[in-house]
């Protein structure tokens, strides 16, 4: 059985898997649903070009309800329209046709992992999910992100979720993701991406294809007291709502 | 992100010699129809803010320094300095960028002379900005012109 997901996430944005450099920050906030979210970078440099990772986890209550949107906040002044990430667009009908390799190398913008809850029965099983984050089309001057999502096992799936990146924000819309027949949809709660890292992109010079890895999310030279700021909000498809937020802690000197 | 940014090739082409037509006929009571441009290259870059800074060709000829903001919003905007002989003129400027995913996305807009020193000091004006910004090495390709009255 192959599931279609399609997430739309702004190119700025990506969940990110935690680095090793450093403990990604965490904060938790109680809505009807528990979640929190975590962000870190790596290399922690600041002024310097950065992979930035974000994550979140959904602890969901006695009468679970499946993710709707969500919108993640981030400080302003990240260079996260001016990484040079996701320079070439993917077309999200060609990336849930044809998966990954219907998108140019120079969308790719990242990589991540998820968890996500299928009834079957009686029970609940947990799926691990692998991402893949691309830079969408713009039609309308924002950047846009593809999250293509792979699952394997209980159940084979694919699908693609597309977001905005706005200034300070990243807005996702989550679709209903339909499990098995005559079961409820699958509930995502975990997510993390990883903007940025060992990428590869190609570009023109003098007539030939030249490899070149994109720097990454630049840090501002300065860090705001109490550090980088990150906060989401997410909102379920019973209408209930979570809030989270957390800090990256200013990088130490060097 | 020093490191980084030796590894970026930054080619900027700048028109803001307009600022300099208009300070040059400032005691002039007409209109100066000006068009002109630039080379800058990558100096720095903090988050979301880039530093460019280099030579301007055309009708006056200087160095300039440019601060550029692309924050995810489509409404880019610019801030620079033109330093030429008898003084330097400043202006700001935004534009709406089209094409971002794309790897050298185009913006046009306006931009206002902001002030001046020396023979510019009371340089006053406005007109169109224009130009590509290069994802992949900062390389801003700008124009600048308008009809500017002095």
């Amino acid at each position: 059985m192959a599931l279609a997901l399609c997430v739309c996430l702004p190119a700025a944005t990506a969940l990110a898997a935690p680095t090793a450099a450093a403990p990604p920050a965490v904060s938790t906030a109680t809505a009807t649903q528990a979640a929190s979210i975590e962000a870190g970078f790596a290399p922690e440099r600041l002024g310097a070009a950065t992979t930035v990772s974000l994550g979140f986890q959904i602890a969901p209550g006695e009468a679970p309800s499946g993710l709707a949107a969500m919108q993640l906040a981030y400080p302003r002044d990240l260079g996260l329209a001016t990484s040079g990430l996701g320079v070439a667009p993917c077309q999200p009908a060609a990336l849930e046709d044809f998966g990954i390799h219907a998108c140019p190398a120079d969308s790719k913008m990242g990589s991540g992992t998820a968890e996500v809850e299928i009834p079957l029965g009686p029970s609940v099983v947990t799926e691990s999910v692998a991402l893949t984050l691309f830079a969408g089309a713009s039609p309308d001057g924002y950047l846009h992100v593809l999250v293509y999502a792979v699952g394997a096992r209980p159940v084979e799936a694919q699908v693609v979720l597309s977001g905005v990146l706005l200034p300070g924000r990243l807005s996702v819309t989550v679709p209903p993701i339909p499990s098995l027949p005559q079961a409820p949809d699958v509930i995502l709660t975990r997510m993390r991406l990883t903007l940025g890292g060992r990428l590869t992109y190609y570009e023109r010079v003098h007539g030939r294809s030249v490899a070149y890895h994109p720097p990454g999310v630049g840090l501002p030279d300065s860090c705001p007291r109490g550090g980088f700021p990150f906060a989401a909000t997410f909102a379920f498809i019973d209408g209930s709502r979570a809030l989270a937020s957390t800090a990256v802690p200013c990088p130490r000197h060097h | 992100m020093h490191d980084v940014v030796s590894r970026w090739r930054f080619r900027v082409l700048s028109l803001f010699g307009c600022c300099l037509l208009l300070a040059a006929g400032a005691n002039a009571a007409s209109v100066l129809n000006v068009h002109d441009e630039g080379r800058l290259h990558y100096v720095h870059a903090s988050g979301s803010v880039i530093v460019d800074e280099g030579s301007v060709s055309g009708s006056f000829p200087g160095s300039v320094r440019v601060r550029f903001l692309y924050d995810g919003e489509p409404q880019v905007s610019a801030s620079f300095t033109i330093t030429g002989h008898g003084g330097s003129i400043s202006a700001r400027g935004t534009g709406r960028l089209s094409s971002p995913t794309s790897a050298t996305p185009s913006f046009r807009g306006h931009m206002t002379i902001t002030g001046g020193t020396g023979r510019y000091a009371h340089i006053r004006g406005s007109g169109e900005l224009s130009g590509v910004y290069n994802r992949r090495s900062y390389a801003l390709a700008v124009q600048a012109s308008g009809k500017l009255p002095y």
